[in-house]
């Protein structure tokens, strides 16, 4: 079992973790809409979780339901005054948002422990093998060390949430749901006319994403043992929202390749790491030149299924 | 249509390109060993980004160290340097890469106590000892018995130098100005705020900025107004300089007592005159009266072209620490060098003389400074 490598399962790890923030993102793309604030809902996910399980000692599974849900909650009071603006406008707003997040996160001293952060939260992976410890069982009687085990269930929790999320928003985007958010992506006004309830709709897929963003946040707190504001700062925002616009936008599987590319890449280039960085610009550069739509698209993903050869990411 | 088929070929094959180096490195983890001890330690550096001048000089000390110690040749160490870009989970993957690929005897770094929080719970529980150089922060050590840190916390090193301040110029009321988004000039103004109570100072006011503000005026005017006979102020040096330049030229010509933030000679560079009669506790001073010192500064002007600061010493050390406790434990293994490592006393290097305490954590004795015509000398 040498070669199950506890590096590697990190980086998977972290991979899966931003492929579900890509997919938040996604989320309220799909109509059309531009949100900077899945860091802020992140962060609020995240904290709950980690404050939950810190000072309460919830169930990690509850306080990351906990999380979402807050998150989610958050959305759409965010959601129902910040989608009467749009484009550029929802964006800054948003953007604002998160920012607001952040400084409630610094101030409130009492409850977050400010910029020192929250430590010592339970690591999923650590709780499962004292649980199972407790229960007679020995990593051991599957031929893996402690840590490869620790570091392989987080990665079988996080792949098993990351299917579970995009299988949901694949079904999704085939339903009546996702109809109405493609036409009024297309079309606001002609999905109006259609008789979509365009501001539910819209409300809806942002409290989504800032759900999704929250479960992201909560798992990422259970998986580093560690969070603080300046996790969530518009760095991450910014991050994000290059996932979709590197993978592309337009399918969910676009998301999902630029997270798990754009979390890879940063990796595999350490051995030149005083230009991995430049490397990573460079990339985003040339993207943006060659390939503006993101590297999946539709007309894509038909080519490649009419093909046969295999499936993308 | 076929030319975006050929960009994705292109862009699949640079994946797979990249994917296959990583592997590459991961595989090469032989350890030979011989007559001398032979050890690879990891170092956690922030190379790219934000902190990138922290991880320099980290990386600077450490290189310089390890020549030196290998030069002498009865431990010969193998250094991996990895970059964390001042985040968390690249730190952590830096850590879980040291640890699991390159099954490194120890850790040096990470730079950050963010970072040390998430890459320390880490090298704990894998049984890797992990030594902070610069994790100044509260409850670093108490992370686990595998971590170590020979950074001189803020709570050992401001109470020296507002003692000293205070009994020098009598001072009975203060301000405090402090910036409240970053853990370590946080956790620095806690530790200010908990000496003026316990000197029983009067605390006029309590101001606060965030990272990378360029504007002091408004907190400034208010403390000035207050008339105060100090100023404690904890910062970082790029904003510590500009609070300076701004206090001095509006008329604050009270002394500053500063945190380990201000212990640069860029905070000099960038406030000018306005530096003068700053003070600053630090566990490192480059003109100290030291044969040690004077060497360290000389050979690495040599190799760098530049003088050495706090954080190319405590490196420089961290790693002379490391290497005396490798060859205490007398084998590169995990278990005994922690024990090797914890029961480090009196060890004498270039920030003078230095012990873990039983929680691992710093015994030392800060050097207290004052600047004067431009550069940083000796308090009394």
């Amino acid at each position: 079992m040498e070669w199950l490598n506890p590096y590697h399962l990190q980086v998977a790890s972290f991979m899966l973790i931003n492929a579900i923030l890509g997919v938040s993102i996604y989320v309220t793309l799909s109509t059309g809409q531009l949100s900077l604030g899945n860091a802020g809902f992140m962060g609020i996910g995240a904290y709950t979780a980690a404050l939950l399980s810190t000072q309460h000692q919830v169930p990690i599974p509850v306080g990351i339901l906990a999380g979402s849900l807050l998150a989610g909650a958050a959305g759409i009071l965010v959601g129902i005054p910040a989608l009467r603006l749009s484009g550029v406008y929802l964006a800054i707003a948003t953007l604002g948002f998160g920012e607001v997040l952040r400084a409630v996160l610094i101030n409130w001293e009492s409850l977050t422990g400010g910029a020192v952060g929250v430590a010592a939260i339970p690591q999923m992976g650590r709780v499962i093998l004292a649980w199972a410890g407790d229960r007679g069982f020995s990593p051991e009687s599957l031929g893996l060390q402690s840590n490869q085990f620790i570091s392989l269930a987080v990665f079988l929790i996080l792949l098993l949430c990351t299917i579970l999320t995009v299988a949901f928003f694949l079904r999704l985007s085939r339903s009546r749901v996702g109809r109405a958010y493609a036409a009024i992506r297309l079309d606001e006004s002609a999905a109006s006319a259609a008789g979509i309830p365009v501001t539910y709709y819209k409300v809806l897929a942002f409290s989504q994403g800032a759900l999704l963003s929250g479960f992201a946040g909560a798992l990422f707190a259970h998986a580093t043992s560690f969070v603080s504001p300046g996790d969530f700062t518009y760095h991450r925002a910014v991050e994000i929202l290059v996932f979709a616009v590197f993978g592309g936008s337009e399918h969910i599987f676009g998301p999902v390749f630029g997270a798990a590319f754009l979390t890879v890449v940063p990796e595999a280039l350490r051995s030149i790491s005083d230009y991995r960085y430049i490397l990573y610009g460079l990339l985003l550069v040339l993207m943006m030149v060659f390939r503006p739509q993101g590297v999946i698209d539709p007309a894509l993903l038909r080519r490649v299924r009419r093909s046969g050869k295999g499936t993308p990411a | 249509m076929k030319r975006n088929g050929r960009v994705f070929a292109i862009v699949a094959c640079a994946l797979f390109a990249f994917v296959f180096m990583g592997a590459e490195k991961a595989k090469k983890a032989a350890k030979p060993k011989g007559e001398p001890i032979r050890a690879k330690i990891g170092v956690i550096s922030i190379i790219t980004g934000a902190g990138a001048g922290y991880g320099e000089a980290i990386t600077n000390g450490i290189k310089l160290a390890r020549d030196e110690v290998n030069a002498k040749g009865d431990v010969l160490i193998d250094l991996k340097i990895e970059d964390s870009s001042g985040k968390q989970e690249q730190a952590l993957a830096a850590a879980q890469k040291l640890i699991n690929s390159e099954k490194v005897v120890a850790i040096i770094g990470p730079t950050l106590s963010n970072e040390m929080m998430v890459a320390g719970p880490e090298a704990n529980a894998s049984g890797v000892p992990i030594m902070g150089t610069s994790t100044t922060a509260k409850g670093i050590t108490q992370i686990g018995k595998f971590v170590f840190r020979n950074s001189l916390p803020e709570s050992q090193a401001i109470p020296a130098s507002i003692g000293k301040a205070v009994k020098k110029y009598n001072i009975r009321k203060v301000a405090l100005l402090y910036g409240n988004d970053d853990v370590f000039t946080k956790s620095g103004f806690d530790t200010m705020k908990e000496v003026a109570e316990k000197l029983k100072l009067k605390i006029l006011a309590i101001e606060e900025f965030q990272k990378g503000q360029a504007d002091y005026k408004a907190q400034l005017t208010k403390i000035a107004s207050l008339k105060p006979d100090a100023v404690f102020c904890s910062a970082l040096y790029n904003e510590g300089g500009v609070i300076l330049a701004q206090a001095r030229k509006m008329g604050l010509k009270v002394p500053f007592v500063g945190g380990n933030g201000f212990n640069s000679p860029k905070v000099i560079e960038i406030a000018k005159g306005a530096a003068e009669g700053l003070i600053v506790a630090t566990p490192w001073f480059a003109d100290k009266n030291d044969p040690k010192v004077k060497a360290f500064v000389a050979k690495y002007e040599k190799a760098y072209g530049k003088k050495p600061d706090q954080f190319a010493a405590q490196a420089y050390d961290a790693f002379y620490i490391m290497t005396n406790a490798l060859k205490a434990a007398g084998t590169a293994d995990r278990a005994k060098l922690r024990d090797a490592l914890a029961a480090t006393r009196n060890f004498h290097g270039v920030l003078g003389k230095f012990s873990f305490d039983a929680e691992r954590d710093v015994v030392m004795t800060p050097n207290v400074l004052i600047v004067k015509g431009g550069k940083f000398t000796i308090f009394n």
